[in-house]
Formats: C-alpha cells, sequence, structure tokens
C-alpha cells in the first residue's frame, strides 16, 4: 500500500510557517480586485455552440503594445548622459527615467496563514474520517477494481456522515506537460465523482478540483512514486 | 549572490558537457532555423574591454562580462576572442589615441568589423553613490568612434546598463530593439506552494511576484509587459485566472466561473483573452473579449481543449485537444471556425508555442517515452526536433526576436529553466536555486 500523504503535510505546514506570514487577511490574493472582480462559482447554462456570459469576469486594463525602439536612443557621436534606473524598461507603467522600483515586491501578509490552518483541519477532518484513495494507471482516469472497492467504503462513511462535505482531488505524476495533466487530473477527479453518485452520494456533497503534478505527495523518479501521484485524493471540507 | 551564482552558472556548464539537455544530432545541423533570414551573416564583433576609470575593481569586469554575453546571445553578433588572435586589448589603454591604431588595423585584418570599448567609474556621493559608464564603437579599421553612450545611474543598475547598451548595439546594426532587457516570467515552488517570479532574460534579478502560499501557475505577458496572467487557487478549491500589475503588485481575479481555468494567453493586441475552461462540463478554448467581457466558446468537443497560443497576427490559435485519444496539436481561426489537426507524428504533442515571426511552432514532443521539444510549420511540412536525452521537458516560450527558446526541464534532477537557440543548440541554464522552476513565459520587447 502506498504511504500515507501525511509527511507531505508537515513538510507543507513546516513550510508554510517558514514563509512567515502571519496575517489572515485576503489582501495579497485580492487587494485589488474588491472594485473589479466578482468572485463566486456561478454556473453558467447551457452548454450550445457558444455561450456569451459575463458573470465572473473582471476588469481588464488596457494592455495594447506601444511598438517602438524599446526607449533605445541609437548611439551618438558625443553622446550626453542618459539616466538609467530600473523603471526604464517601461515594466512599471511610467516611461519616466529612475522612476523607482520596476517590480512590486511581493505581498507576504497574504492568505498563507490561512491556509496553513485550513489545510491543517482539513488533513485532521480526513484521517479522522479514514477515507481511502484511488490510484490510476499511467495516462488513464480509468477507475481500478481496487479503486471501485475503496470507494465503496468511501461511500458507506459518507453516507453515514450525512453533513459532510468532501472534495475530490484529482492528481498526477510529473510525466507529461503541466497543463495537460491539469486536465487528466480533471478527469480522474470526475470520475470518481461520478462513481460515488452512483453509489448514491448526494452530488451536491462533492466538489472536485485537479492539481495536475503541482502537489506531488513524493518527488522520486521512479514508478514507485508515480503510481503514488497518480492518484484522486479525498479531503474532508471543513471551511465554506 | 553573485559569485553564488556564477558558481552556479560554472556548475551548469558542466553539467551541460555531461549531456543533460542534448542536442539531436542527427539532421539537426543541416536544417537552419531562420529566425530573420536564411542568409544571415553575424557581424564580427570584438570587445576591447570596460575599463576602470576609477572604483572598485569589479564594476568593469562585470560589464564586460555581462555585455559579452548579451552580445553573443543576440545571434545578430559574433562575439570574437580578441586575445586569440593576438590582439593585446589592454593596448588601447586610457582611451582610443596614441599606440592603439595596431590594435585596430590587428582587428581589421582578422576580419573584425565592429570593436567596442568602454570604461566605468563609480562616483561615491554623501548619500548614493553613483555608478557612469562610457561605451564607445568603432567600425572596421578605424580609430574614430561611429557612436557611444554615456549612462549614469545606481550601482544597483550595473547589469541593466551593459543590457541597454547591448540592445543598443542590435538596434544599431539590425533596427531590432534587442532582448538583453527583456523578461521571464516563472513558477518557482516555496516548499510545497507555487508563486509567481521574474527575472531577467539571462536568469539575474529575481523577484517574487506571489506569496499567498498556494499554487500560481501558468503566467503570460500582456503585449506592454505591464501585466501577467495565471492560474490561481481560490481556497485552493477553485481556479481563477488572475491578473498582477508588475509595478504595483495590484492583483484581481478576471475569469472565476467554477471548474478548471487554465492556460491563459492574451492576443497580441491586448483585446482577448484565450484560456481554456471546464465552467460548462469538460475543458473547452473560450475567448473573452477584454473591452465587451463577452466570453465565446470556440471549441465544442467531449474531449480536452486547452493550452491555446495566438499566431502573432492573432488571427489563428494552435491549441491542445485529446479529441483523438492522446493529446495532438490543432489549429482554428480565432473565431473557432476551421479547426485542422497540425501534429500526426507520436502519440502525445502538447504546449504549443506559436514563435513571434509565424513561421514555427514549438511544442512538447514524447518521443520514446522522454517527454521533449519539437517545432513544426504551421503547415505541417517541416518538422524537427529540438532536445533530446532524458527526463521531462515543458513549456516551450519564445523570445521576443525569435532566435531562443525558454522551456523548463528535469533534465538535472529538479525542474529548472534552460534557454536554447531556435535550432536547438547553445542550451543554458538560466535557474540554479530551489527545488522547482517552472512554466517559463518570455516577456515581449519593450
Amino acid at each position: 500500500m502506498p504511504k500515507t500523504p501525511t509527511t507531505f503535510y508537515i513538510v507543507l505546514i513546516a513550510t508554510v510557517m517558514l514563509t512567515g506570514a502571519t496575517g489572515c487577511s485576503k489582501k495579497g490574493v485580492q487587494s485589488a480586485g474588491d472594485q473589479t472582480s466578482q468572485p463566486g462559482t456561478a454556473q453558467s447554462g447551457g452548454s450550445g455552440t457558444s455561450s456569451s456570459s459575463k458573470s465572473g469576469v473582471g476588469s481588464f486594463p488596457d494592455t495594447s503594445m506601444q511598438s517602438g525602439s524599446g526607449g533605445l536612443k541609437g548611439l551618438d557621436k558625443n553622446p550626453s548622459e542618459e539616466r538609467v534606473g530600473a523603471g526604464e524598461e517601461r515594466l512599471g507603467g511610467g516611461s519616466g527615467a529612475g522612476s523607482g522600483t520596476m517590480l512590486a515586491k511581493a505581498d507576504p501578509s497574504g492568505s498563507a496563514g490561512r491556509q496553513m490552518d485550513e489545510i491543517r483541519a482539513e488533513q485532521a477532518a480526513s484521517s479522522a474520517a479514514g477515507l481511502r484513495d484511488v490510484y490510476f494507471g499511467y495516462d488513464s482516469w480509468t477507475i481500478s477494481e481496487e479503486g471501485r472497492q475503496a470507494l465503496g467504503r468511501d461511500a458507506e462513511w459518507m453516507k453515514s456522515n450525512p453533513s459532510t462535505m468532501i472534495k475530490v482531488e484529482g492528481h498526477c505524476d510529473e510525466r507529461g506537460t503541466a497543463a495537460y495533466n491539469l486536465v487528466l487530473g480533471e478527469k480522474r477527479a470526475k470520475a470518481i465523482r461520478n462513481y460515488l453518485v452512483e453509489l448514491g452520494v448526494g452530488a451536491n456533497r462533492l466538489s472536485v478540483v485537479s492539481y495536475g503534478k503541482e502537489r506531488p505527495f513524493c518527488n522520486e523518479h521512479a514508478e514507485s512514486c508515480y503510481q503514488q501521484n497518480r492518484r484522486g485524493h479525498l479531503v474532508v471540507r471543513t471551511g465554506k | 549572490m553573485s559569485g553564488m551564482k556564477l558558481a552556479g552558472a560554472a556548475l551548469g556548464t558542466v553539467l551541460f558537457v555531461a549531456g543533460a539537455i542534448g542536442i539531436l544530432e542527427s539532421g539537426a545541423a543541416d536544417v537552419f532555423l531562420e529566425a530573420t533570414r536564411p542568409d544571415f551573416q553575424k557581424i564580427s564583433l570584438g570587445v576591447l574591454g570596460i575599463q576602470n576609470g576609477g572604483g572598485p575593481e569589479w564594476l568593469g569586469g562585470r560589464l564586460e562580462e555581462v555585455l559579452k554575453k548579451d552580445v553573443k546571445r543576440s545571434l545578430v553578433f559574433d562575439l570574437v576572442d580578441l586575445p586569440s588572435l593576438g590582439i593585446k586589448v589592454r593596448d588601447v589603454g586610457n582611451g582610443v589615441g596614441n599606440g592603439s591604431k595596431t590594435v585596430f588595423k590587428q582587428a581589421a585584418d582578422n576580419g573584425v568589423s565592429v570593436l567596442v570599448w568602454g570604461k566605468a567609474a563609480l562616483k561615491e556621493g554623501e548619500k548614493d553613490s553613483d555608478v557612469n559608464m562610457e561605451g564607445f564603437v568603432y567600425d572596421s579599421g578605424s580609430d574614430e568612434v561611429v557612436g557611444g553612450k554615456r549612462y549614469a545611474g545606481s550601482p544597483s543598475v550595473v547589469r541593466l546598463m551593459a543590457h541597454r547598451f547591448a540592445d543598443e548595439l542590435v538596434f544599431r546594426y539590425t533596427g531590432e530593439p534587442g532582448i538583453a532587457r527583456t523578461k521571464i516570467a516563472y513558477v518557482s515552488a516555496q516548499g510545497a506552494a507555487r508563486e509567481i517570479y521574474v527575472m531577467d532574460y539571462d536568469g539575474y534579478d529575481s523577484r517574487q511576484l506571489t506569496a499567498d502560499g498556494f499554487l500560481n501557475l501558468m503566467p503570460r505577458w500582456s503585449p506592454d509587459r505591464r501585466f501577467l496572467v495565471f492560474t490561481a487557487y481560490r481556497d485552493r478549491n477553485t481556479q481563477d485566472i488572475d491578473m498582477i500589475e508588475l509595478a504595483t503588485g495590484k492583483r484581481w481575479t478576471v475569469f472565476s466561473q467554477g471548474g478548471l481555468n487554465i492556460t491563459p494567453a492574451l492576443s497580441p493586441d491586448g483585446n482577448f483573452l484565450a484560456f481554456a475552461s471546464s465552467h460548462e462540463g469538460n475543458s473547452e478554448i473560450y475567448r473573452l473579449d477584454t473591452r465587451t467581457k463577452a466570453n465565446q466558446r470556440l471549441t465544442v468537443n467531449p474531449s480536452g481543449d486547452l493550452s491555446p497560443s495566438w499566431s502573432p497576427t492573432g488571427r489563428e490559435l494552435a491549441f491542445v485537444s485529446d479529441r483523438g485519444g492522446g493529446p495532438q496539436l490543432f489549429l482554428m481561426s480565432a473565431d473557432g471556425s476551421n479547426v485542422r489537426r497540425l501534429t500526426f507524428e507520436g502519440d502525445y504533442n502538447a504546449a504549443p508555442a506559436w514563435s513571434p515571426r509565424g513561421n514555427w511552432i514549438a511544442y512538447v514532443c514524447r518521443t520514446r517515452k522522454e517527454y521533449k521539444l519539437c517545432v513544426i510549420t504551421p503547415d505541417g511540412q517541416k518538422r524537427m526536433q529540438l532536445t533530446t536525452g532524458g527526463g521531462v521537458d515543458d513549456s516551450p516560450s519564445w523570445s521576443p526576436d525569435g532566435r531562443h527558446l525558454v522551456f523548463s526541464s528535469t533534465a538535472d534532477g529538479k525542474s529548472h529553466i534552460y534557454m536554447i537557440d531556435s535550432d536547438g543548440k547553445n542550451a543554458e541554464r538560466l535557474t540554479f536555486e530551489g527545488t522547482h522552476n517552472s512554466a517559463p513565459a518570455w516577456s515581449p520587447a519593450s
């Protein structure tokens, strides 16, 4: 049996603590979005040939290119002095020479602390529940017989704990592209969700998310590790 | 810091010699990937040196080293090693005058077309110190200056001065703005979290842009280089597409309907955001009008569609679909019509990147169970493999001049970022710190 992901979470928690974020505000995540974004996961209806929807769409600045010679003034036989500042590349918006910082520093007072607390709570609730993970073949999202047995027991637990909300995480091994693995991870998570629904678990209790190959349980370049990373991981949601 | 970096660079060279990033031996050398013109002749250029005109020992040497590397990477110039031609660089002495005529004649006799000489000084002020750099350019044999630059700035922008001078050289001889001041956005692991960073195109001066402790993936630049779009996980449970302004760190969500929201890419004119989303079921490609907010679904297919990459005209998109089983590259018009399959070789082709000149599409191809970089022409007529060896290569992204690609590879064990010429040669490792660096995106030129 593959080892439990406990060590992974210990490492994660330690790391999050090391980043030193103590604040729990969402400032770092959505600071500028207050006036622009519309958080929410409203499902838009229909799946026709095209759909037009403005919900869940934030504002866009004008980002069209100002083409030119990139602020170069050309060589000169008797050059006059040019002031070189970090902001002169116009990465920072203004073309003003020497206009200070070109890249803002990351705001560490973001949600790292909150993430840590929530991950810890989820992990505790999930190990208490004893939910079993499901493992997949290479490039595959088909649930094996062993996976069906594991999900059968998971479904029993969910039925006897009807108030719980479950998140199904889809994970992949390191092979393949990051982008395609996100699609593959979603296929795995949805296959699990669909099977749990077949077993009688309410669809409204199940959410799916794909982490692709971005949150591996182990990091060795070997099949023994790959097979642990090709998994659907069931988590008891403790937050909203 | 810079010492560590240099040690890292040396290590990278050793690893490369050991064959970490292989170059396909057969055939590749015969096929020239024309970034500009097939008959482009490199201009031979020698750097006489950037001499210290007062200041710390490292100053002139630093400027000279950065300048030489930029000149070499430009692929516009052929950097000549003057000492190997018996040209004593130091003879130029303190300025170009008596005794330096021999140097110019020797260089001309050896076919060197352009010579560069400069000097640098550090002026210590009461509050701030100022670096001054002068650079002068000489054409073919003459000791008369054809042009020069004088820069002043704080010691923190020394590398930028050299980059700027290199871009002036490229601009003078090609009319292009050069790439020495471009940037690369990428993803770097902080423990189990993945955050967005930006570094100079040569791997120096990296800055962290996000710090929310979870996953931020797949950054892409706005055409004006002021913003990045990327995938972020809100509360770890849903994916949003976010935008961040580099100068201020201001960040907000631009698309947040539930499901997978990945691989965002702004059109060359900035008027559309193409991306993949599963908010209507499975992963499909959408095109969001950034002015009207109308979101048009471009693909209709029960399979996964993702990774849209704009042609430089904005009229077409390359994308990935697994409608035939494994992932393959497809092309379509920007309104979703005229879909046709582009790749037929191999059972896994993904992560397309349309070159800025439009003539090639770089992508990840699986051969013999390894994930390597390939390029193919948009008509599918020519295809070649750029990298070989072990490890997973991913996320190719073109330099704005079309002469280089940046990508991530696990060839050295951990995932790091590498640069290659567009024909696969001259692999250079750019990242050395951390446990995971991936998803590089090369900025447009300024």
